[in-house]
């Protein structure tokens, strides 16, 4: 991930006033979390598994608190328990920003078979738990799909996935 | 041992309106809706999500108190919460875990049999963790805590079994008890999440 790519996400969730930001790192947005730990204006909160992480973004965002947690694909796949509880239950917004591991394009070194596992269950798993969620792939894109998908989750009242790819992410 | 439904009752004199609540599933929920019917109590969260979801909820308001009524099953399916609620460390937040040592819903089938939930989360780093066995220490230690700007996690040994109270499940279930809480939360003056009503 570029130090604009990272500029512009933190300069966007600024302006979103999300100033809560929990996340469970994994290696292609760890340059994106590192620095949003250093940075006074964000509550930055690691947690141990993406599964608690997505339950404590629940009760934060229904409290009020803007909030996003960022993860990856495998994340996503760990916290489907409480995505289908916060997500299908409950119609709780949480904002989630993870990497499309196994995307077409990626390089990162995971073994191939690790990635075509990714790639084969990561949008039919949101599809089956009615995430909605949206890939961006340019740099150009980041700050309307953050901006536009952070109203749309709280107005419908669900999670939302920003899966991030391409340029964005390798 | 202590029996869930004294604690709870006291647990119910001690808070103000301003409280929030957070239960799991089960004796917990529809004990602690039939006590107290009134403020914000979000129920019967499910298996392992309790918990963070009270971390959460405690970050969102900082200046109450946030108490979450957690039981041994539930705490055990994700103890990694442990190690989180330790890292935030958040003040305002109280948890009790009533361990029954059983999932009762199921009859006897042991959970922790030979764990120690207390020394569990103060190896997770937990400072003020310990273990409750009357109802004349969970008076002793909680009302405290309570008071207290600390975060304090007490598991409550209880006996197994369920007060015969009814409760309108509508109360403690899905989309209408999240209605009930967000009304609740509504008439606390520093709730942040007013609807954006279209507009950002």
């Amino acid at each position: 991930m570029e130090p604009e790519t990272i500029a512009k996400i933190i300069d966007t969730l600024k302006a979103e006033r999300i100033d809560l930001v929990v996340t469970l790192p994994e290696e292609p947005t760890s340059p994106l979390t590192e620095t949003i730990r250093s940075d006074p204006y964000f509550t930055s909160v690691t947690v141990a598994s993406e599964s608690n992480g997505i339950s404590l973004c629940a009760g934060a965002s229904l409290g009020g608190r803007r909030c996003i947690f960022v993860t990856g694909i495998a994340g996503l796949l760990v916290g489907t328990w409480s995505l289908a509880q916060m997500g299908v239950l409950y119609g709780i917004p949480v904002l989630i920003m993870a990497s499309y591991r196994g995307d077409i394009g990626d390089r990162s070194g995971v073994s191939g078979a690790q990635l075509f596992m990714f790639q084969q269950l990561a949008e039919p798993m949101l599809n089956t738990l009615r995430i909605p969620y949206r890939v961006i792939k340019k740099n150009d894109d980041i700050e309307r799909e953050i901006r536009d998908s952070h109203f749309a989750c709280r107005e419908y009242g669900t999670p939302l996935v920003l899966l991030l790819t391409g340029e964005v992410l390798w | 041992m202590v029996k869930r439904f004294d604690c709870l009752k006291l647990l119910a004199s001690w808070l103000d309106e301003h409280a929030l609540t957070v239960t799991s599933r089960g004796g917990n929920a529809r004990e602690w809706a039939y006590l107290r019917p009134q403020g914000a109590n979000f129920h019967s969260l499910n298996m392992g999500t309790c918990m963070s979801f009270a971390v959460g909820l405690a970050l969102a308001f900082p200046k109450r108190k946030v108490i979450a009524i957690d039981s041994d099953g539930s705490l055990l399916l994700d103890t990694s919460s442990l190690v989180t609620l330790a890292d935030v460390n958040p003040p305002n937040l109280l948890a009790l875990v009533f361990d029954n040592q059983a999932y009762a819903n199921m009859g006897a089938t042991a959970t922790a049999r030979a764990a120690d939930l207390a020394k569990m989360a103060q190896g997770a780093g937990v400072k003020k963790a310990s273990t409750i066995t009357s109802t004349e220490d969970f008076a002793a230690v909680v009302k405290p805590a309570l008071a207290a700007s600390e975060l304090g996690f007490f598991v409550l040994k209880s006996e197994s079994g369920r007060a015969q109270v009814k409760v309108d499940s509508r109360l403690i279930h899905g989309r209408p008890m999240l209605e009930h809480f967000i009304s609740a939360l509504l008439r606390h003056p520093d709730y942040q999440g007013k609807s954006s009503a279209g507009k950002d």
